[in-house]
């Protein structure tokens, strides 16, 4: 398969044109096309949750969506989320938290934490292990993960 | 229970940026905002990629591989194949006994396991390099593959003596022994899977090798890559400057690096290949799977009189691990007569390799279950027991206790759990169908140490720089020694500049057994106190320094700002006494390695493990060690597992920055408790094939498994241990955890599961 189709995404408010194969995924035109890092694969078969990013606000796992999917829709990942220098409430709270080791799972479970405040999954402790139970942390931050999400919960409610 | 405890403060109550404080991870802000670059995500012109192919027979030799199809397949550049590959020499071993004098390719013409490279296509694109890789055909000659421990070929394996440890007549006090428990514990294989998959980029220019691969020890793998192109150490260099997980997994070069690194130097190009997540269970070893027996004797008070202890762990066609299975058992309790001894069993696996603990955790399940079971024959709390036997020195090195809390660990984990409201009778505590059980194990691990090198600098803004090629895959390695020479040269952390991950720096050993943050702190320290020394000298010496005239003998520096001690002269900044002293900055390298080593020593020190310092060297051992509280709740009709509260005291000594310690204790107990609930390498007996080689199949905790868990420090500086005092914190949350859950299970069941993982139908 050689040929290449023009896809057009708008990614954290910047427009971008690529000309790639249809097969291409979200998550590696990421990476590979735009130098857009940020967002990490982990299993390339939406198991693991790190390659997380919002596609029209909502979680989507950038593996199993092929970027030509996401032409015409606003796609936020972790490089988008912080406004003019100013932390997005769950990184700030990632951080004094200590919500994170590696950091490799990191973008991908703030992505979630930010959706799953906005659906309205915060409400306790036990709602947020089951709405953050899709992304996988192998150094093991779960419970200051929880405590991240309550504590920026908390923030964006005020 | 009586225990009179010093509940010992080993956070110092320190200020945040001092050692000792609470600073926030200095690397969390790049990894928190997208903008940490892990090995594998640099941006380089001409980049191809590759993809791996694999034996999907697990015993054999490759018959023919066609690459026709491949070959035509659009964007490929190369598809290389044993035969197509540049030939390599083989390399040393991590304790640095010589290679082989033989070739060594890393594509297998000889297959000792399923899923062992045997080719590999380069492609223009990674979507083309992958399509290509589903083309090449391979056919085999297979023969019978020896598929695990329980497969009726593998036999009783290689006796190995060196884990061989014997005191008293342990065979005739058991046999004289008024009470008597024997029995058998399993473990499974189990995978590292950490989040990052293993790959790299590689690039040649000329005779030099750039490797930009996440790795736990840049010089252990730089050495490797030289030896296997034959080229100078130097002229390898190794960059991994984030790491997305290890747990022992990122220590050596590996042979998909090998594949990379040849098609880089085949093509003239910078190759990237990233093994897929169903090839890193096969890419590189996991826990080996193991089988213990443990047989205590001991008296009516449950005094121990005897252990006998046999081990085997499984190991590769080709190759040896060793899993020392006798570790925690010899030096848990005290016990008059002792016997260890272990065989291994080659089988069709990749060799396995090290996970979180090797040895200690697995262990510390037998040892840790079997007190528990010598507890309910003798009808003693199962805490307890531990307390009688408790080792007031080592028993097997016979030597003192560099330090050992773990009587504190025991007062206080039991006191913040509330044990003493525990009924002792299987099956009494129970919330509606809910059996609940409660659960103790202790845990511990070895304090290795070993020389590093670490480079400060002063710089003429007043900032200070760190350089070495340790590294951080989550331990907190840029936070540490950001504190620790903020601390020692009297600046704030903020002005501190860590770099690591980089060969070219100041050498560091492997970041694995614990050992890297006691060594590198050491480093730093001596570094950064002579970066100092010179700073204060100047200031003191030279005729251009406001000091100059005080004749003083030493001044202070703190806050980047120098007085004289009685604050009765001048105060300037560092920035402003380097301007005044015409010097644009200060450099100092600091090295823990004794006075007289050669560079050869050197060399070895930080490219092998050879030069590692027995944790027994000299008058005391040197441990850590953790008590764990557990609660579970079984469903009584569906025998489902759920861990519902985790109480752990940890004795790691001081602590450089409690908050990230606690962080790595936690996430060891998590570890533990997938390892006792989740976690398995399955079979497919047919074809010797791992089944759920991916991370749906074989389970990791995920957040909706785990409770809150409380850690508790009960450690006191350890001079023994370390420079500045700390003892190792990553491996040691991890032993103990899933004993301690097998006891708790038992309390709310009634049933010994011995068998790990400890899945529902092991209980109905």
């Amino acid at each position: 398969m050689t040929n290449t189709i023009p896809v057009h995404l708008d990614i954290n408010g910047h427009h971008h044109e690529l000309r790639i194969e249809p097969r291409v995924t979200l998550l590696d035109a990421l990476r590979d096309r735009l130098g857009l890092t940020g967002t990490k694969k982990g299993c390339d078969h939406g198991q693991c949750g790190a390659c997380t990013v919002h596609v029209d606000g909502e979680r989507v796992l950038a593996c199993l969506t092929l970027a030509a999917q996401a032409e015409g829709r606003a796609i936020t990942t972790i490089e988008g989320l912080a406004r003019e220098g100013e932390l997005h409430p769950v990184q700030a709270a990632f951080l004094e938290q200590d919500a994170f080791q590696c950091g490799y799972c990191t973008p991908g479970q703030i992505m979630s934490a930010v959706a799953c405040i906005r659906e309205g999954h915060a409400g306790s402790d036990d709602e947020i292990r089951e709405y953050m139970a899709g992304n996988l942390c192998r150094c093991g931050a779960y419970p200051h993960i929880v405590a991240a999400v309550r504590q920026a919960a908390l923030e964006v409610a005020s | 229970m009586t225990v009179h405890t010093r509940h010992g403060d080993a956070s110092d109550g320190a200020l945040a940026e001092a050692v000792g404080g609470r600073l926030s991870r200095v690397d969390g802000p790049a990894k928190i905002t997208g903008a940490a670059k892990y090995a594998v995500e640099q941006q380089l012109e001409g980049l191809a990629y590759g993809v791996l192919v694999e034996s999907t027979i697990a015993s054999g030799k490759v018959r023919a591989i066609d690459t026709t199809a491949a070959e035509a397949a659009p964007g490929v550049l190369r598809v290389l194949t044993p035969d197509t590959i540049i030939s390599l020499r083989s390399a040393s071993d991590w304790f640095g006994t010589p290679p082989p004098d033989k070739p060594y390719c890393p594509l297998a013409r000889d297959i000792a396991f399923s899923g062992q490279h045997v080719a590999a296509v380069i492609a223009e694109t990674f979507e083309q390099a992958a399509a290509a890789a589903a083309l090449v055909k391979v056919s085999y000659d297979e023969t019978p593959a020896i598929v695990d421990l329980s497969d009726g070929k593998a036999g009783d394996g290689i006796s190995i003596d060196a884990m061989t440890k014997e005191w008293g007549d342990a065979q005739a006090a058991f046999a004289s022994a008024p009470v008597r428990i024997c029995a058998a514990y399993n473990t499974p294989r189990e995978y590292q899977a950490p989040m990052e998959p293993h790959g790299l980029i590689a690039r040649w220019e000329g005779d030099r090798l750039t490797v930009w691969e996440p790795s736990q020890w840049l010089d252990g793998m730089a050495r490797t890559y030289a030896e296997w192109f034959g080229v100078p150490f130097e002229n390898v260099r190794l960059v991994s400057p984030y790491i997305g997980g290890g747990f022992g997994s990122k220590a050596l070069a590996l042979s998909h690096g090998a594949v990379a690194a040849c098609a880089a130097k085949m093509l003239g190009r910078p190759v990237r290949l990233v093994m897929t997540r169903p090839q890193t269970f096969t890419g590189y070893g996991g826990r080996a799977a193991t089988r213990q027996t443990v047989t205590i004797g001991a008296d009516h008070d449950g005094l121990i009189q005897s252990i006998v202890h046999r081990g085997v762990n499984e190991t590769s066609i080709d190759g040896m691990w060793v899993e020392p299975l006798g570790s925690v058992t010899s030096i848990m309790y005290a016990t008059p007569n002792f016997s260890s001894r272990q065989n291994v069993v080659r089988v069709n696996s990749v060799v396995p390799g090290a996970m979180r603990a090797p040895g200690e955790n697995p262990s510390a399940f037998g040892i840790e279950s079997a007190i528990d079971e010598l507890a309910y024959e003798v009808g003693i709390d199962p805490l307890e027991i531990r307390l009688r036997n408790y080792a007031e020195q080592d028993p097997e090195a016979k030597k003192a206790w560099s330090t050992r809390q773990l009587r504190e660990a025991f007062a206080v984990g039991a006191e913040r759990f509330g044990w003493a409201r525990r009924t002792p009778e299987p099956r009494s505590m129970r919330d509606g169908n809910q059996l609940i059980g409660w659960g103790v194990a202790a845990g511990t691990y070895p304090v290795r140490r070993a020389y590093g090198e670490a480079v400060v600098r002063i710089l003429a803004n007043g900032s200070v720089e760190v350089e070495s090629s340790s590294i951080d895959m989550g331990q907190g390695t840029y936070t540490i020694l950001a504190q620790t020479a903020a601390e020692t040269v009297g600046v704030a952390a903020d002005d501190v500049v860590v770099k690591l991950g980089d060969s070219r720096f100041p050498r560091a050993g492997v970041a694995g057994g614990s050992r890297l943050a006691g060594v590198m702190t050491g480093a730093v320290h001596k570094a950064a106190s002579a970066a100092l020394d010179q700073l204060v000298g100047l200031a003191i010496s030279d005729p251009r320094s406001p000091f100059h005239a005080l004749q003083a003998n030493t001044l202070v520096v703190a806050n980047g700002r120098i007085t004289a001690p009685r604050g009765d002269g001048p105060d300037v900044s560092i920035a402003e006494l380097l301007k005044n002293v015409g010097r644009d900055h200060i450099e100092a390298m600091g090295d823990t390695m004794p006075a007289n080593s050669s560079a050869e020593d050197r060399y070895k020190n930080y490219t092998t493990i050879a030069m590692a310092l027995p944790h027994t060297e000299g008058d005391y051992s040197r441990h850590s060690w953790c008590a764990h509280f557990v609660e579970v709740r079984v469903d009584e009709d569906f025998g489902t597992v759920r861990v519902s509260r985790v109480v752990s005291a940890l004795d790691s000594g001081r602590l450089y920055n409690p908050k990230l310690a606690e962080s790595q204790w936690k996430g060891g107990i998590i570890m533990g408790i997938g390892q006792a609930l989740l976690e398995e390498g399955i079979m497919d007996r047919r074809h010797g094939r791992i089944v759920n080689n991916n991370l749906a199949d074989y389970l990791v905790p995920t957040n909706a498994d785990i409770p809150d868990i409380e850690v508790i420090s009960v450690g006191i500086p350890d001079p023994h241990s370390s420079v500045l005092g700390g003892k190792g914190v990553g491996e040691l949350a991890i032993v103990g955890v899933a004993p301690a859950i097998a006891n708790a299970v038992f309390h709310a069941t009634g049933k010994r599961v011995r068998d790990l993982p400890i899945t529902l139908e092991k209980l109905i």
